[in-house]
């Protein structure tokens, strides 16, 4: 039936084009501030949810003293649980007059690199194989190669707070291949043999900067980080070991009290877009008595008169939501992505919005919608 | 004259009204409550942090790094150079003459929480002789300092409530060897984050360091800075650089300020539109509920000028109580809160230049609402108006 006065109801939200506007407007307004906190909550899920549990990160566990030998390694392996190990080390390096570090990652050229973050890291095998064949070879980012404007093949010099055993801190690599990082895009990473590093290095030879463990089985790397640490404890080169997915937990728990503060912002919004709406559809309601009444004179009953101020009230507040969230997705996020990234809106951040703006709308319409029902018409139709 | 005259007329007409149109007013006030409420206690976030951050800072004190290091994280100090940096110009001295130059080394250890019983890592400091000369706001309020040569450390009293067995007389084992606590402390101001002191070459020998991450030193005033600087610049030995304290503690909370102002801001805007909409809207509603008085008084002479600013005023006086709603509910449940981020702690601070702040916001969200009706005010076509009665 509500199908058959829609025309009714659309004059009737038209009645005040500028008072339907601005309630639009600031509908739309809080709505958009609700998607793009939602979706800064649901990104930060996401991301924890998305990242692997079963890969371990063994490090030492006094940051800043001495580093791990890389004879740990046979010890990790022998760990009951872990199915494969490996390891990594780093160093900080500038190109030419440019100010910004890069990071230089120096792995093992083996395959269990491609074994590590399939998700967001990804190598291919000839890559690889040619930093494997290149000991000086280093693969690079699509996004530091337009940065510098390098190119395969070119011979690149870092200056690195890492001394060789020449006596320089200069390093030279060629670069050999390409490594894509889907996630960040990194612009700051290179990728670089260990044993050059080793090899090259005058100070902490025989040293890695962190093991990587694979537990056999996801569930169990909790126990399995333990026993690594129980392994290690009361050595001289006792270690902290943390699944990825616990890195990023606590790396966003420490965002922690920002989701506190959403909560309290977004409930300041749904308070203050309630009343808003409430009184002017009040308003709307005196002024309009006369005509309702006449609806009532033929015919329509009260039911059929609170239908349709809800419905108004329903279709302003659900359609200036929606444009509100589509707005955050499609303006806002990418803005707000250099400070926060990761954002995300999920089916379930819309499902919220409409169900808050259809609460916003029954809330606003309760009241004047009961006093339109119960509307006097003599009263009314006399302007009393 | 005939101007104030017919405002004062108006304004009093306006807000004697304002009982009848109680929802209608109520909005204005509402939603400004909320917007400068939320700004408020967003930016006292901010401000807490920095207020934690550089509680303790002070103008004479300095930290020499090595000249690459981007912080004392990357940086690296030989014992030697260490050294010669206590004999350079400018640095104040301590009650028996020795010179205020304390070498810092710096690991991070792991303490489980009480709360989630994670384990989280903070610094431990290990300071060379002189910790209490360069930082005197360190007082002891359990047990004693450390011993140089032995491993014992002191560990500040928000420290020792968040983490399990870091009160005076726990041991704890780390790499291998066991530490004891003996003594907790306090930081007068910006005790925030979690801090662990010890000797510098107990650290040096027990994690087989090469090197000091910095050496920290008094000035005899600010203003021997430039002395300082110079001398060291002269000498080609000394390849290290002088960071004042103020510009470490800034850049250390620069990220989370930065973070933390972009979302005060950006929300603080769009509750702010949200607001002046929903004044606007109001007011609009206010001023066709009031056409035929309007009407009236256009007929008996008054101009346009008052009435538009009549309107104006009236929007930016209903404005004036939300500022100060919503900035006493966030001082009442903010003020003094503990909030953490981004890996700082710190009690969020509702300072008197934020209420003013929002109190300017609100006066902004008053006037860009009240123009539009303002105007239409001045427009109600008197004939028309007088007839639709």
């Amino acid at each position: 039936m509500l199908v058959k006065y829609l025309p009714l109801i659309w004059s009737g939200v038209w009645r005040k084009p500028v008072r339907t506007a601005l309630i639009f407007l600031q509908v739309f307004v809080g709505f958009a501030l609700f998607g793009i906190l939602q979706g800064m909550k649901s990104g930060m899920d996401k991301a924890i949810a998305g990242v692997r549990a079963d890969v371990l990160y063994v490090g030492p566990a006094v940051m800043g003293g001495a580093r791990l030998p890389i004879a740990g390694l046979s010890r990790l392996q022998s760990v009951p649980g872990v199915k494969t190990v490996s390891f990594n080390d780093s160093m900080l390096g500038t190109y030419r007059n440019s100010t910004e570090s890069i990071f230089v990652l120096c792995i093992p050229p083996g395959e269990f690199f491609r074994t590590l973050e399939p998700e967001t890291v990804s190598v291919q095998s000839k890559d690889l194989e040619a930093l494997r064949k290149i000991r000086t070879g280093v693969l690079i980012t699509p996004d530091i190669g337009r940065k510098y404007g390098w190119h395969i093949g070119d011979k690149i010099p870092l200056i690195t707070g890492t001394v060789q055993a020449s006596g320089s801190t200069t390093w030279t690599f060629d670069i050999v291949g390409m490594i894509l990082d889907h996630e960040r895009g990194e612009d700051s990473l290179v990728v670089a043999n260990y044993y050059y590093l080793d090899e090259a290095r005058a100070l902490n030879k025989g040293t890695v900067g962190h093991f990587y463990a694979i537990a056999a089985d996801p569930k169990q790397a909790a126990a399995v980080s333990d026993t690594i640490d129980r392994t290690f404890a009361n050595s001289a080169n006792a270690t902290l070991t943390t699944s990825f997915r616990e890195r990023t937990q606590l790396a966003m728990q420490s965002l922690g009290d920002l989701n506190f503060a959403i909560r309290w912002i977004l409930s300041a919004v749904l308070v203050a877009l309630m009343f808003s709406t409430a009184t002017m559809m009040m308003q709307t309601v005196r002024e309009r008595a006369p005509e309702l009444a006449v609806l009532k004179t033929l015919g329509f009953g009260s039911r059929a008169v609170f239908t349709f101020v809800a419905a108004e009230a329903l279709l302003v507040c659900i359609a200036a939501a929606l444009t509100g969230l589509a707005l955050a997705w499609i303006a806002l996020f990418p803005l707000a992505a250099k400070y926060m990234p990761g954002l995300s809106m999920p089916m379930v951040v819309v499902a919220f919005g409409i169900l808050g703006a259809v609460l916003v709308a029954l809330f606003s319409v309760s009241v004047p919608g009961l006093r339109a029902a119960r509307l006097n018409i003599v009263d009314a139709l006399a302007g009393r | 004259m005939q101007f104030l005259k017919q405002l004062g007329m108006l304004l009093r007409m306006n807000l004697l009204s304002v009982p009848q149109r109680l929802g209608l007013t109520c909005t204005t006030v509402i939603g400004v409550t909320c917007a400068v409420g939320v700004l408020v206690s967003m930016l006292a976030m901010g401000v807490g942090a920095q207020r934690e951050a550089m509680g303790n800072v002070r103008p004479d004190r300095v930290s020499v790094l090595s000249v690459d290091a981007s912080g004392p994280g990357q940086s690296n100090i030989p014992p030697d150079i260490a050294a010669l940096i206590g004999d350079l110009p400018g640095i104040r001295r301590n009650a028996s003459g020795q010179p205020i130059a304390v070498p810092q080394a710096i690991v991070f250890i792991q303490g489980r929480r009480n709360d989630s019983g994670s384990l989280v890592g903070f610094p431990m400091t290990g300071a060379g002789t002189g910790l209490t000369d360069y930082a005197p706001e360190l007082h002891l309020t359990a047990g004693r300092m450390f011993r140089p040569g032995l491993l014992e450390l002191i560990v500040s009293n928000l420290c020792a409530r968040q983490f399990q067995h870091f009160e005076v007389g726990d041991t704890r084992l780390i790499q291998g060897v066991e530490w004891r606590v003996v003594g907790n402390f306090d930081l007068r101001r910006g005790s925030g984050s979690c801090a662990a002191y010890t000797d510098a070459n107990t650290v040096l020998s027990a994690f087989r360091r090469g090197g000091y991450n910095e050496v920290n030193v008094v000035l005899r005033s600010s203003a021997a800075f430039d002395e300082f600087v110079n001398t060291i610049r002269a000498n080609p030995l000394l390849q290290v650089k002088v960071e004042r304290e103020a510009e470490l503690a800034e850049a250390g909370v620069e990220q989370v300020h930065g973070i933390l102002n972009f979302v005060s801001y950006f929300v603080g805007v769009v509750l702010a539109a949200a607001a002046t909409i929903g004044s606007a809207n109001s007011l609009y509603a206010l001023v066709d509920s009031r056409r035929s008085e309007l009407a009236t008084l256009r007929a008996i002479g008054f101009s346009d000028a008052p009435v538009i600013a009549a309107t104006l005023l009236e929007a930016i006086v209903l404005a004036i109580p939300g500022a100060l709603i919503g900035a006493g509910l966030a001082w009442l449940f903010f003020n003094g809160l503990t909030a953490s981020s981004l890996g700082f702690s710190f009690h969020l601070a509702v300072t008197p230049s934020l209420a003013t702040l929002g109190m300017g916001w609100a006066l902004g969200m008053g006037v860009l609402g009240g123009l539009l009706p303002a105007i239409r005010a001045a427009r109600v076509p008197v004939t028309v108006a007088l007839r639709a009665k």
